[in-house]
């Protein structure tokens, strides 16, 4: 009896491999639509570049999302290099370096909101990198010193259930003032500003479009609306998708269109104004693969690098900041974009948060 | 000359334990107190004025305590005794779904949770057309009650087994009811062990920070407000302060406990033949029993099918479907983590309990006297929430002489001293049932201590050694809070990789790899109850109790 249960459940690890395994096999078809061109732009760009070897020795990153691990692994590759990363909020990344005494975590620091890359530069936690293509990046995009540089852009949008807000009558919101209107009331959800960096570009997004204190005045009556505030960055669009909430305030790319398709919802830009959010990457100060690092910020602004995170990132074209880089139509009508102010993202950041806590406090 | 030589060892052995209390344990503690008192070498206590500012946080702790408490408690009762009055084979079945909420990863379950019983869940909504929101302190004591119910069943039944039978026995032949025999000696023969059982529920309830993450909603209680401050807020200092608060009502209840329940917990291992007794299965509190251990058994295995069910399906428009894509999307993360976390887990098992029954060896069989004041120390682990230790890790070892942070050693000495106190408590059980002359006799004969330790304590301590180190095994495996704070790229455990892809929103490859955690974790238990069922047929297993 015992025997049996034993070999039973070695059965069953042994199937579970080999499922794996399977599922590892059927997804060599799906590879095949790549794009053709890119090829040809890889094959040039790859001439150009003399080989780097890392004989093997380790990189370290800490990024916002596991999704890049096929960016990493191409780099790997080609430089001869052990890519290993966690994923962490921006917020996290800066509390654990200060927590541990100012040593940096990692030697890559990718992705997240570019408020927390101004914070840690002026902390003096980051190394100064002018990358091969920076002068094809512009310059608000990076900064003067070198210190960080931009990956692209999220921008922010609404996921909408119009089958939960039918049922009350409503209909799906176009704009920012209408989301505010008591209507809505408990149908919205958000993250708190201070863990996700989408959300945080949304407060700051509508400050700079409001002006500061018709702009708090709004996120005053936007709060009566709310519930409460994610403590995860992936709540507004999870618990829309499950049907918690009607409205979830979301970072618009291909992820959440596709979300948005295969759950019967819709994704929608705001028609007053759309909050955008550069995303850092930038290098810490005294790693061990410091030049590693540098080499892969090389790496990443290569067109075809370029193509590729557009694709992982889901990223429509105009979210990319490198000139001439395609990437998804997802129909972002750039004009809509909101006139930001990229110098105070990091600045202003404390005295933003702390008035938000107030305002939102309990939630 | 020999024995010059193994007296010294002896004396570094001992002193090395010691240490490595005072190191790894005792320091960290000291460290959040000291983050949490002082600001540049002067006492500052401004930071506590949060306890003022929002005791409502201190307030929805304790009465999420409270529910809890309450809720697991009865639960808990409702099934050690209609275990206790089944037959052999329901008590099997019984122990095998307890089991599974003990080896399974944390937080799975709250998902799983919203996914069932939320707005658009598949119970609530699906089967009885309700649209109610799961989110607030209900959410939070229903998550914490299924999760601490298992582990406290698991405790009563153990107790009930050695319970002296005679009693019932004779009462029933007499002509008892049912419903008599249970309120009238059943419950009150049990009355100790429910203290404990509730005293355990209300400290693991005040620990625990991911369910109220997940489910809490706009309920916010403490330990989720320490994590948020590291996490968001970028402010040790606050999350210091936060644990500290959180240490007080849990250092008075573990006091309590030492002191007045010390025995009922010791008792529970080992010792017992688990025939049951022959109840008539009938009556009014007999029924209850059963259909309250009945619904809550249902509702856990609802809950796991649910994230067995997430491993293999994926909706698309709202219909489910059959697939494998999320056991390839997790290939990679299994691959290069699982051997990691299997190795980091054995190493913790194994050597929390070789230090835990050799730490009480010296406590209790030589009596030092020293060694009795580092077993307490010991303990301390078991109390606090994991992020208080975490963070305690990161306070310790961020600076010359042992700067730690960033290496997998830090992380490995972190889940095996927050380990030592379940080891020591098994540790010292063991040693109890070591025939003192047995060890006499060896030191007449001319052996000496470590020769005891070597050929005596080891030997005879195999299946405590063994109980302990499954334990260690299967708590680490599954454990995240402690070491949350502390994993660095090159270093990630298969629980981190679950929390990262749960946090990125792939909730079907986070269930693979919670399927694969508890696989591993089914295989070791099942080697062990393998193992000890071949010797000892008749003996019972206990499990011991294990903090977030």
């Amino acid at each position: 009896m015992k025997r049996k249960s034993i070999k039973l459940l070695s059965l069953l690890l042994l199937l579970t491999m080999i499922l794996t395994a399977c599922g590892q096999a059927n997804d060599n078809n799906k590879d095949v639509v790549e794009p053709k061109d890119t090829e040809i732009v890889e094959q040039e760009v790859v001439e150009e570049v003399e080989k780097l070897d890392f004989e093997g020795r380790q990189m370290n990153v800490v990024t916002t999302s596991e999704k890049y691990v096929e960016l990493f692994d191409a780099f790997a590759q080609e430089v001869n290099a052990k890519v290993d990363f966690l994923s962490m909020s921006s917020g996290e990344v800066i509390s654990r370096i200060e927590a541990e005494g100012g040593k940096p975590m990692a030697d890559l620091w990718f992705g997240g909101g570019i408020d927390a890359f101004m914070a840690a530069k002026d902390s003096g936690l980051l190394e100064s990198y002018v990358p091969k293509e920076a002068d094809k990046v512009p310059s608000q995009y990076r900064d003067s010193e070198g210190f960080w540089i931009s990956k692209g852009l999220t921008v922010v949008g609404f996921l909408v259930n119009e089958g939960l807000l039918n049922e009350k009558g409503l209909e799906a919101p176009t704009t920012w003032a209408e989301l505010a209107d008591p209507k809505y009331k408990d149908e919205i959800i958000m993250a708190n500003p201070a863990i996700s960096g989408t959300n945080y570009g949304a407060v700051k997004g509508i400050l700079d479009m409001y002006g500061e204190e018709a702009g708090w005045a709004f996120l005053e009556k936007l709060n009566a609306n709310i519930p409460f505030y994610g403590k995860r960055g992936k709540d507004p669009e999870e618990k829309t998708v499950a049907g918690e909430f009607a409205i979830g305030i979301i970072p618009a790319d291909k992820s959440s269109f596709d979300a948005a398709t295969k759950n019967n919802l819709t994704v929608v830009y705001p028609e007053d104004g759309i909050p955008w959010v550069p995303e850092g990457v930038a290098i810490f100060k005294g790693g061990e693969g410091e030049d590693i690092a540098k080499a892969f910020i090389d790496f990443m602004l290569r067109d075809d690098n370029q193509e590729k995170l557009a694709e992982l990132d889901g990223k429509d074209g105009a979210q990319m900041i490198k000139e001439g880089v395609g990437g998804y139509d997802l129909g972002l009508p750039v004009d809509k974009l909101i006139d930001q102010d990229i110098s105070t993202f990091g600045s202003m950041r404390q005295e933003i948060l702390s008035r938000w806590e107030k305002l939102t406090e309990g939630k | 000359m020999k024995k010059k030589v193994l007296d010294s060892l002896d004396k570094i052995l001992m002193l090395a334990i010691i240490l490595s209390v005072l190191i790894f344990i005792l320091y960290p503690f000291v460290s959040v107190f000291i983050t949490s008192l002082m600001e540049n070498g002067s006492i500052d206590l401004s930071y506590f004025s949060f306890v003022k500012e929002e005791s409502y946080l201190i307030k929805n702790s304790i009465t999420t305590g409270i529910y809890t408490t309450i809720l697991s408690t009865l639960f808990s009762i409702m099934i050690a005794v209609y275990s206790y009055t089944s037959s052999n084979k329901v008590k099997k079945i019984i122990m095998a779904i307890l089991m599974l909420t003990i080896i399974s990863p944390p937080f799975v379950t709250s998902l799983s949770y919203i996914k069932l019983f939320g707005r658009r869940g598949l119970v609530t909504y699906g089967l009885l057309g309700l649209s109610i929101s799961p989110y607030g302190q209900l959410g939070i004591v229903l998550m914490q009650s299924l999760g601490f119910t298992s582990m406290n069943a698991i405790l009563l039944i153990g107790y009930l087994n050695q319970l002296d039978k005679t009693l019932i026995e004779s009462a029933r032949s007499l002509g008892a009811k049912t419903t008599d025999i249970i309120k009238d000696i059943i419950l009150p023969l049990m009355g100790p062990s429910i203290t404990v059982v509730m005293l355990l529920s209300f400290i693991r309830s005040l620990a625990d920070f991911s369910t109220p993450r997940i489910i809490g909603g706009a309920f916010n209680v403490l330990a989720t407000e320490a994590y948020l401050s590291v996490i968001a807020k970028g402010n040790i200092r606050r999350a210091a302060t936060i644990s500290v608060i959180l240490f007080i009502p849990a250092i008075l209840v573990f006091v309590l406990y030492m002191t007045k329940f010390k025995s009922v917990a010791m008792s529970q291992h080992g010792t017992n033949s688990g025939e049951g007794i022959s109840l008539k299965r009938q009556g009014f509190l007999y029924n209850i029993m059963k259909i309250g251990a009945t619904f809550f058994l249902v509702w856990i295995l609802i809950q796991y099918t649910s994230i067995i069910m997430s491993a293999f399906t994926d909706m698309y428009q709202g219909k489910m479907y059959f697939t494998l894509d999320h056991f390839r999307d997790s290939k990679i993360s299994v691959m290069t983590t699982f051997p990691r976390t299997i190795l980091v887990s054995l190493v913790a098992g194994i050597v929390s309990s070789v230090i835990g029954l050799i730490l009480e060896y010296y406590a209790f069989i030589r009596n030092y006297k020293i060694a009795k004041i580092i077993d307490f120390i010991a303990t301390m682990p078991y109390i606090v929430p994991g992020t208080f230790f975490g963070i305690g890790y990161i306070l310790a070892f961020n600076k010359a002489p042992l700067e730690l942070t960033g290496t997998l050693l830090i992380v490995i000495l972190n889940v095996t001293f927050r380990q030592l106190p379940f080891a020591s408590k098994v540790g010292y059980s063991t040693l109890t049932q070591i025939n003192r002359d047995t060890i006499n006799s060896v030191k007449d004969l001319g052996g000496h201590n470590l020769h005891v330790i070597k050929d005596i304590i080891l030997p005879l301590s195999k299946n405590g050694l063994f109980i302990s180190f499954v334990n260690g095994f299967t708590s680490t495996m599954t454990t995240i809070g402690s070491i949350i704070f502390l994993i660095y790229p090159k270093q990630k455990l298969a629980t981190m990789v679950m929390f990262d892809v749960i946090e990125s929103g792939k909730y079907g490859v986070g269930s693979v790899i919670a399927f694969l955690i508890i696989l591993i974790c089914l295989m070791v238990n099942g080697l062990y109850f393998f193992l000890i069922s071949r010797k000892r047929r008749n003996k019972d297993v206990s499990y011991g109790i294990q903090p977030n």
